[in-house]
């Protein structure tokens, strides 16, 4: 029997330790950890502010349906690379970009965390809204992920990653001209998204813009997405 | 240190994470959702953890600011006391909502009172008094002085204590 004064402090901190009910992790949460591939099973009603019901419903089924399919890690490094930079722009789909600080206040610290500096960006337009930034961290490259959202609800993730002379397939090139600019970014297909592939820089960096835009409708759009933030973004090693 | 080290040191302290989710929470999913979270971001960026510093601290600051990071609220203009924490019993943070589905009941007074109680005091609690993390661990998972961290224990004590006595007249 404790001699504590019932009321003291330490009486009470006794009382925190003995008393309230400890809560060991389940099962699925310390396999999800231990495998070190956790993703949030869904997006908490606490969290989410307003995502279209259609960008939520298929990222559902692919966050519930795609783990459970056998996975090949493709040979090709750029599938390879897609690959990660999909699963990055799912999970920023579920879980929400978790650095919402509006450029440039996020520059500074974006820069240092990604090694990655952004000489201009692309902040929004009436056409997409400005969603978030984070550093990531894919195949072992540190890199740089921006978030925008159309009218529609479609999330769009563009990703930089140090990656030099990263292939981009020739036979998945699309011609894209803009008055007198023209790009021949790649636009390739994981998991049920798309992406446009190119190298900036030089060659040194390369980048992505992910979206669930996979509909033949949806190209055209796409590509008008494509041509908004490669013209606004400039992306250069930061060292 | 090598990656799987890191790995292995990280999951002992798994328990510990998902009991202090738990009470920040006190949902069972959003908890699982906040373990994890906080263990993709502990491994993505575990180069900047420091070999020889303290781990624990580390896994539960990295918990503590990702709960923070989608509770907080978008708007506070609320006016703060001197050591940070405001002065009347409403919640600086936007706790999770008490009646959401799953949400686990409080079964005692002592669990009742905890949750009346602002994050940062029933965080300083939990930390200190429920895990046994030493004062300067403490201090580093809420990034405050030690002797804010002493006051913060010390102020939500007495308003525990409040609590319990309501209680104990009804």
């Amino acid at each position: 029997m404790s001699n504590l004064p019932p009321d003291s402090d330490d009486a009470l901190g006794a009382r925190l330790r003995a008393e309230l009910p400890r809560h060991a992790a389940p099962a699925h949460v310390r396999a999800a950890v231990a495998s070190g591939t956790a993703a949030p099973r869904s997006r908490p009603a606490w969290i989410a502010p307003i995502v279209a019901a259609s960008a939520t419903a298929l990222a559902l089924v692919l966050a519930l349906y795609l783990p459970l399919l056998p996975r090949v890690v493709p040979a090709d490094p750029t599938e390879r690379l897609l690959r990660s930079v999909v699963a990055e722009h799912t999970r920023a789909l579920m879980w929400g970009a978790r650095h919402p600080e509006v450029i440039p206040t996020a520059l500074p610290w974006l820069t240092q965390e990604s090694g990655i500096g952004l000489r201009k960006v692309f902040v929004g337009d009436d056409q997409l809204v400005f969603v978030g930034a984070e550093p990531v961290y894919l195949e072992g490259h540190r890199g740089m992920a921006l978030h925008y959202r159309d009218g529609d609800g479609h999330l769009l993730s563009y990703i930089v990653l140090p990656v030099a002379g990263l292939p981009v397939p020739d036979r998945r090139r699309v011609s894209i001209e803009r008055g007198a600019s023209r790009w021949r970014p790649a636009l390739m297909h994981d998991s049920g998204f798309s992406a446009w592939v190119w190298r900036q820089a030089d060659g040194q960096l390369a980048c992505f813009l992910v979206s669930d835009m996979v509909s033949e409708a949806d190209v055209e759009r796409f590509k008008d997405y494509f041509v908004r933030v490669r013209v606004s973004t400039d992306p250069v090693p930061a060292n | 240190m090598a990656s799987d080290d890191f790995h292995r040191l990280a999951l002992e302290h798994l328990d510990a994470l998902y009991n202090f989710a738990m009470y920040l929470t006190r949902n069972p999913p959003e908890a699982d959702d906040l373990v994890q979270e906080t263990y993709l971001r502990a491994f993505r960026f575990s180069h900047r953890f420091q070999p020889g510093t303290h781990l624990r601290a580390w896994l539960f600051q990295i918990l503590r600011n990702t709960f923070l990071t989608f509770y907080r609220l978008r708007e506070r203009e609320s006016a703060l006391a001197e050591d940070g924490v405001p002065t009347w019993d409403t919640p600086m943070f936007h706790d999770a909502p008490e009646e959401s589905s799953g949400a686990v009941e409080a079964h005692t007074d002592l669990e009742r009172a905890l949750r009346r109680l602002p994050e940062e005091f029933r965080t300083v609690l939990l930390l200190a008094e429920v895990e046994g993390m030493p004062l300067e661990d403490v201090a580093r998972v809420l990034a405050c002085p030690v002797g804010t961290v002493k006051s913060r224990i010390f102020r939500a004590k007495e308003r525990l204590r409040g609590f319990l006595r309501d209680y104990a007249k009804e």
